[in-house]
């Protein structure tokens, strides 16, 4: 679905992707892991259009969409939940979402699908009239996710959900991941929380110093000695 | 006593009124502040080429001032789409060691179209004027002049439209959207640059309207720009950057502090009141009046 071939991004003079290969398959759950600065969120953000390629090509469904800009990278069905959720603060938590459905397909679908997201998040039609800026970290990913389902993705990008919040909120965070990569949508997530997303993801990837390390299946990754060593402390 | 009573109500009316076209004015200023991040410096010009817009409609066309309005908003709109796309988004793109080029760039503009008007028109005084310019409205014994009146109910119309523009449509939102965290509305597969222009645009089109419905009550030169420039900025810092009510109610607070002063300072030292509160605002509420409706 999803194929990242051999990309370069450097930013100015400042190269940080080198020959990055890597690929999603319709349905799957991929995690792309790494330490800080190894690289995961610029791949992100090349994929979705907010970096340029230097070398290298991205496709989609088939479609190059390496010199694609931003919202048309969207259009396309790939949505991007960023890092540190980026929300919108000033806008009630109902402005963000429907933000989430602008495109005809969603915006016809528009009702229907945010009754879905208030069943899966309630927290979220509680509060749908209070300012997202307002909401705690873990209602404010929640939202982040409802945003990004909005659009009614075909690839749905995450980076970092867990980040800064409450274990037990990653975990209630992480299973509704699964269940909506569960319902069909394809999920490519970033993380640093490393144990328990490899437990949950299909397959995985490595990244290190910008470059892709290793890749494989979670469990093998899991008892990966070098994986072990450099992220699990054991 | 019953005169010093009349004198400050018509005082306090005339200065809201007033306020309430100010504010249009510095809403359109607002809200391009708030999506490009730079003060527009060019802001009042357009107010000015909006003017000039209405007084060759009326002086040329006998077209009603409040009529040619409607033709100097898509004017001063595709002025501003212009401008935009075409001058201030190259230095956009362009990675610069000033970001303030963007501003540098909005000052360039504003002497280009000072002078452009210039020299089409000279700098005489104009004025137009129409059967009901010099009308007045009485309550009790207050005199409000009409045109104060009408101007006032339009600008308030426009704001409540531009209100409901912005928190009901798609396109309003996304511009609030753009405004708040621009890679965050890309990934929502917002079109940062076309909503960027059509934001300038917008601006520009309430500078206009702002322009038109002062244009019974000011004279209009080419350098009377520079004024609306001063006032739109002190109305944005008094009502807190990138903030539309803020910048609404910082109008009107604006309006009321030069009528008041005008009338019991003096009139040449008006605008000095604006000025003062500015320096007073930046030293004791450098958030302006948004940051007291915020928490």
């Amino acid at each position: 679905m999803l194929r990242v071939t051999n990309i370069d991004v450097a930013y100015k003079d400042v190269q940080v992707l080198w020959d990055v290969t890597f690929e999603v398959n319709q349905g799957e759950f991929v995690a792309l892991l790494g330490a800080n600065g190894a690289g995961k969120t610029t791949t992100l953000n090349a994929i979705s259009g907010l970096l340029k390629v230097k070398k290298g090509s991205i496709e989609f469904l088939g479609k190059d969409i390496t010199q694609l800009p931003g919202y048309k990278i969207a259009e396309l069905g790939i949505i991007h939940v960023p890092e540190g959720r980026r929300l919108f603060p000033e806008m009630t938590v109902r402005e963000n979402l429907e933000m989430g459905s602008l495109f005809p397909e969603a915006k016809a679908k528009r009702k229907d699908t945010m009754k879905k997201i208030f069943e899966q998040f309630p927290i979220l039609e509680e509060k749908q009239y209070k300012e997202a800026g307002t909401l705690s970290g873990g209602q404010q990913q929640m939202l982040a996710l409802g945003r990004g389902l909005m659009a009614l993705p075909k690839l749905l990008i995450l980076d970092e959900p867990s980040l800064g919040l409450a274990p037990v909120l990653v975990t209630q965070i992480f299973e509704q991941i699964k269940e909506i990569n569960n319902e069909g949508v394809t999920v490519l997530q970033v993380e640093q929380n490393v144990v328990q997303t490899l437990k949950m993801c299909h397959r995985a990837y490595v990244l290190e110093n910008g470059k892709i390390y290793t890749q494989g299946t979670g469990e093998k990754l899991l008892n990966d000695e070098h994986i072990k060593q450099a992220y699990l402390g054991i | 006593m019953e005169d010093a009573w009349i004198k400050f109500g018509q005082t306090v009316i005339c200065g809201i009124l007033l306020g309430g076209m100010y504010s249009l004015i510095a809403i359109g200023m607002t809200l391009i502040m708030g999506v490009m991040k730079i003060v527009n410096l060019a802001h009042g010009a357009l107010v000015m080429v909006g003017m000039y817009v209405v007084y060759i409609c009326a002086t040329n066309y006998g077209i009603d001032p409040y009529i040619g309005m409607f033709i100097a908003m898509p004017v001063l709109f595709f002025l501003g789409c212009l401008i935009q796309k075409y001058m201030i988004n190259r230095l956009v793109e362009v990675d610069s060691i000033l970001p303030e080029n963007q501003v540098l760039l909005t000052v360039g503009i504003m002497l280009v179209l000072t002078e452009g008007i210039r020299l089409f028109f000279k700098s005489d005084y104009r004025s137009v004027v129409t059967s009901y310019s010099s009308d007045t409205l009485y309550i009790g014994a207050m005199s409000i002049s009409v045109p104060l009146v009408i101007g006032f109910i339009i600008a308030m119309a426009f704001t409540f439209l531009l209100h409901m523009f912005l928190t009901k449509s798609d396109l309003g939102k996304s511009i609030r959207a753009t405004a708040q965290d621009r890679d965050a509305a890309i990934f929502m597969g917002v079109n940062s640059s076309k909503i960027t222009m059509i934001t300038f645009g917008l601006g520009a089109a309430l500078a206009a309207a702002g322009g038109s419905l002062l244009l019974p009550l000011f004279y209009l030169f080419p350098d009377v720009g520079h004024l609306f420039t001063a006032k739109s900025f002190i109305i944005t810092i008094l009502g807190g950057l990138g903030s539309t009510w803020g910048a609404a109610i910082g109008g009107l607070v604006i309006g009321l502090s030069e009528s008041l002063g005008a009338t019991y300072i003096s009139m040449g030292y008006k605008d000095v009141v604006g000025l003062v509160m500015f320096i007073l605002v930046l030293l004791f509420l450098p958030g302006g009046i948004r940051s007291l409706v915020k928490r």
